[in-house]
């Protein structure tokens, strides 16, 4: 084996990660070698330097802080069981920060269940017949995309606000392009994701009160709609995957 | 929608592991505890999509997405990233780690300041090179979990790290060579 190739597999070799004939020929290389094999001996340490020295300590308040806001969180979806206890070192703060974030959220909630009576309606039929209308034709995308960077500055020239594009091939999603739409009386962007052989729109548009809204999934005519708000924009996912895969897509966009 | 029990538990167990490629990938305590918090309300809310056996590369994965989304917001508004701030507390750590340990006869790389070293050198290592450095040392996941974490082919995890950390060894040798003078 030659030195260049050795030092290639080396780091596998040290991780157990170099298979059969590979992993001979580099002992035996090794064995031979002093220059490569002072060079496992340095990377080795490297690794186990980082490995015992790269660890950090968690702060102490960060535990108390999730186990607060996730408590928060899944107290205003409704149906979470009643929160965990929170740890007795969370503080004034938090319990005031607490009851802060519910009273925010009740007031959402509240301006929630005013408005979708009638908006929320006509905004849902508006999503709905947009997505059957990009499958019946014959594309539902107006730019393709190789990658990301294409389609963003194809909105900027096209729209009043910037949608951020991103590729979600790794998880599954992968970046079919864009279009424009019309949807509640106002031109919006939509994204064109495909997983597997389902065709997803995810139309965005900049939310008009301000407050996060939480992420809702509601069946229609066949096709799951999952919307919610994130940093001003609102986003209405539509496809007929399955309500479970759309809403991978929360973590992701 | 439901909000399904045992995420907080689930989760929670893995908060350390969670940190720590927070902190190495934006390299600020305070800044990876909110990339933390955050990863935290998106991995609940994407809980039910998460049909997976092992919890943590998804959400490590979670973590890394969030991270990076929140340095590219950042980049704009400041560039500078000091790991002299990110290090506030580690010489001495390091130092004090170091100073219970035996010399080791064989060691080539010696040196009261070498883990130090390292790690600033790891600090500045580009950042595909340094998360799978971090998730591979710190973490000890397997280049399958890392490729599940990173959304990158298993080979390229492989030369990632491979160069990764030769890079770190060569920084080191060159930080250890530049402090010789001082030190005579």
């Amino acid at each position: 084996m030659r030195c260049e190739r050795a030092r290639d597999l080396i780091s596998p070799y040290l991780d157990d990660e170099l298979g059969g004939r590979d992993r001979t020929a580099l002992a035996t290389h090794l064995a031979a070698c002093a220059g490569c094999a002072v060079l496992a001996l340095d990377l080795r340490r490297v690794a186990e330097s980082i490995a015992k020295g790269g660890r950090q300590r968690v702060p102490a308040t960060l535990l108390a802080r999730l186990r607060a806001s996730l408590a928060a969180a899944q107290r205003v979806e409704g149906q979470a069981p009643r929160s965990q206890r929170l740890p007795a070192l969370a503080g004034v703060a938090w319990r005031a920060s607490l009851v802060l974030a519910a009273c925010a959220l009740t007031a959402c909630a509240t301006w929630w269940l005013r408005s979708m009576a009638e908006g929320t309606k006509r905004l849902e039929h508006d999503v709905l017949a947009a997505h059957i209308r990009s499958l019946l034709q014959e594309s539902p995308i107006a730019v393709a995309a190789a990658d990301a960077h294409v389609v963003k500055p194809w909105f900027s020239g096209r729209l009043d606000f910037s949608p951020k594009v991103e590729d979600l091939s790794a998880a599954g999603f992968q970046l079919l392009g864009g279009r424009l739409d019309y949807v509640g009386d106002r031109r919006v962007g939509v994204l064109v994701y495909k997983r597997q052989l389902n065709t997803i729109n995810v139309f965005v548009w900049p939310h008009g009160s301000g407050e996060e809204r939480l992420p809702l999934l509601v069946s229609r005519k066949g096709y799951n709609l999952l919307r919610w708000t994130h940093r001003g924009l609102s986003y209405w996912a539509i496809s007929d995957l399955s309500g479970g895969e759309l809403r991978q897509l929360l973590g992701l966009l | 929608m439901s909000s399904p029990p045992g995420f907080e538990q689930l989760a929670l167990q893995h908060l350390e592991a969670a940190y720590n490629l927070a902190f190495w990938l934006v390299r600020s305590r305070q800044d990876a505890e909110d990339v933390v918090q955050e990863a935290y309300l998106r991995a609940l809310r994407a809980f039910a999509g998460f049909r997976g056996e092992d919890m943590r590369p998804w959400l490590l994965a979670i973590v890394r997405h969030t991270a990076y989304r929140w340095l590219n917001s950042r980049r704009n508004s400041s560039n500078v990233v000091s790991i002299e701030e990110a290090y506030a507390g580690h010489s001495e750590r390091g130092a004090a780690e170091l100073a219970a340990q035996e010399p080791d006869a064989e060691a080539r790389l010696i040196g009261a300041a070498e883990q130090d070293y390292l790690l600033r050198a790891l600090a500045r290592l580009p950042a595909a090179f340094r998360e799978v450095v971090v998730l591979r040392e710190i973490e000890g996941l397997s280049y399958r979990e890392i490729a599940a974490v990173t959304g990158s082919p298993i080979g390229t995890i492989m030369s990632r790290l491979s160069r990764g950390r030769r890079d770190l060894r060569k920084t080191l040798t060159e930080l250890l060579a530049e402090d010789e003078p001082n030190a005579l």
